[in-house]
């Protein structure tokens, strides 16, 4: 992109430079209406949670909701946001791998058909994706009536109202964006790499353990913290896949402003979320930022 | 590209757990389209006899859910104009001009796809709330524009870079002034990706939970609040034909953006989920 701009700029300088000045002042006026709508509609209430969150009864600065949500029945919902988050996190990446990894090595007519089936679904919504896990986990649900007619040990299992459920219908949610992220990866490894290992005598789990894996580990990192993230302050399932133990943070929130009017208790609330996702993007980029510099280390010496 | 030649194994392995994760990920949506021809609601699957019971339920007039309908398609359509407005001219500053503070702006864009959504809803239920605007059509148009600008603004930011800017200089040297470019150049050749984030606003919109449930009243409840509502509280199958129509109407526009885009000219493989910019 940025060489095709400059050829032909070279050739007319006089044109281009006053072109430049311009240009930026056309980008400015351009750039004034998303930034002042998403101040006002998106900075300014997230900061107007924050103060909220702050504030006593009589409007003093306190941390009293803080300390109440980390006590109690509130740290264990608290703890149990980050467990299925995770949970979610390593099952979506899991299986995210195998098939990414499988569409890597498709014919490109059925790598396409198999992209297209990851996402579809995403641009439907969660809530309908969500009501179709009910209907199959239930107790007569597809799963368990196949388990049972072919006398499966245990069957019928409990998949609803539990964490079970809870983690699959998640997984299914997140599952788009690991299967993208990895995919993109792993299009990037150069065969090469992998075949000259094979030539020099390395064994197939070798190559995936030595070259294959650290090729691919930005990514699963990626992947990972960013269904983890996503789930952070996802409700829709846990509130009805879930049962009392699945109780999120964000579920707590909307109940605690729906239906009890605790708004000071949702914002400290929110502002833990904001924390938790913050220090996600945080290691985030400062895995990218010492990429970049181990990078830049190489290709200077 | 090159490649370790394949062992048998290994690809039916792959083969067969490929299709184990597409069966899982189709599987819920298909439950979904069977079961809402079932004249028995929810429960047995497949169902025993088919009818078409709960679509007319749906449609009812004067219903629950034919005016939720009505709400979010209202929500959704200004939604959309509102992304397109601030999805144009922010493509243009973040595509084209050299912006100063490009990256801030660019991270402000990209901060809404990546902030716990709820956090988002209870903010805008905090703004809206002392002015008395919960409920309110445009307030919850407002609210969602925050989640679909940035998706509009990312389709339309790859649409102009896909725009050879030689043609714009091209027709500037033959004395077209900025306006006859932006019309006759820029917006034809734009109008795929123009497409494409209206869509895409729409269905982020009509598809939004958070911030309607959050900004909802028991008078104004959008489509998903109805449907969660449903799901939550009463068992009500109509659900099912709503969530079926939801489906339909996902699959409907990604079908519309996929024929603009190959009557346009332009190759697939366009992102919409906040991943590019991550990686």
């Amino acid at each position: 992109m940025a060489g095709t701009a400059v050829a032909p700029a070279k050739v007319r300088v006089r044109k281009t430079s006053a072109l430049r000045g311009h240009r930026s002042r056309i980008a400015l006026v351009n750039a004034v209406p998303v930034t002042v709508f998403l101040l006002v509609m998106f900075v300014y209430p997230i900061i107007g949670v924050l103060s909220l969150s702050l504030k006593g009864d009589s409007g003093a600065f306190t941390l009293h909701w803080y300390a109440d949500a980390l006590s109690g029945a509130n740290l264990s919902v608290l703890v149990s946001t980050v467990r299925i988050s995770a949970e979610t996190a390593a099952a979506s990446l899991l299986v995210g791998f195998v098939l990414a990894h499988a569409i890597a090595r498709m014919r490109p007519v059925f790598a396409a058909l198999a992209m297209l089936i990851v996402v579809v679904p995403h641009f439907i919504s969660a809530l309908v994706r969500t009501y179709g896990w009910i209907i199959m986990l239930g107790e007569h649900g597809l799963i368990n009536s196949l388990a049972t007619s072919v006398h499966a040990p245990g069957a019928p299992y409990s998949l609803l109202y539990n964490e079970t459920g809870v983690v699959i219908g998640t997984t299914s949610v997140m599952l788009p964006y690991t299967v993208l992220v990895l995919q993109g990866v792993m299009r990037g490894v150069d065969g090469r790499l992998l075949a000259a290992a094979a030539g020099f005598g390395a064994s197939r789990f070798t190559i995936f353990r030595r070259i294959y894996l650290p090729l691919v580990a930005p990514g699963i990192g990626t992947a990972g913290l960013l269904s983890f993230i996503l789930c952070l302050g996802y409700y829709i399932t846990p509130a009805l896949m879930g049962g009392d133990r699945q109780t999120v943070v964000a579920a707590l929130i909307d109940q605690q402003v729906m239906q009890q009017d605790r708004w000071n208790s949702a914002a400290a609330f929110g502002v833990i979320l904001l924390l938790l996702t913050f220090a996600g993007l945080g290691v985030l980029g400062l895995a990218r930022w010492r990429r970049g510099k181990a990078h830049a280390r190489r290709s200077g010496s | 590209m090159m490649e370790l030649p394949a062992t048998r194994a290994g690809h039916v392995g792959r083969g067969l757990s490929a299709t184990a994760i597409l069966l899982f990920l189709a599987m819920p949506i298909v439950i979904i389209l069977v079961t809402s021809f079932g004249a028995d609601g929810i429960g047995t699957f497949p169902p025993k006899q088919y009818s078409t019971h709960w679509y007319q339920q749906m449609a009812a007039p004067g219903g629950n859910w034919a005016t939720s309908i009505a709400l979010s398609s209202l929500v959704a359509a200004l939604t959309t104009v509102f992304s397109l407005i601030l999805g144009a001219t922010a493509a243009t500053a973040l595509a084209r001009g050299r912006l100063p503070l490009h990256a801030a702006v660019y991270g402000l864009v990209l901060a809404p796809m990546l902030i716990p959504q709820v956090v988002i809803a209870l903010g805008l239920f905090l703004f809206f709330e002392p002015v008395g605007m919960l409920g309110s059509p445009l307030a919850i148009a407002l609210g969602h524009t925050v989640l679909a600008a940035p998706i509009a603004i990312l389709i339309m930011i790859s649409t102009l870079k896909g725009i050879d800017e030689r043609l714009e200089d091209a027709a500037a040297s033959m004395g077209a002034g900025r306006m006859t470019i932006a019309r006759r150049i820029t917006f034809p050749l734009a109008t795929p990706g123009l497409i494409a984030a209206a869509v895409f606003s729409f269905i982020t919109s009509f598809d939004e939970f958070f911030i309607a449930q959050f900004m909802s009243t028991p008078d104004t409840r959008t489509l998903p609040v109805l449907v969660f509502n449903a799901l939550q509280f009463d068992v009500d199958p109509t659900v099912t034909a709503v969530s079926a129509v939801l489906i339909a109407l996902a699959i409907l526009a990604l079908a519309l953006v996929a024929v603009v885009r190959k009557l346009g000219g332009h190759r697939n493989g366009q992102n919409v989920l906040p991943v590019e910019p991550l990686t």
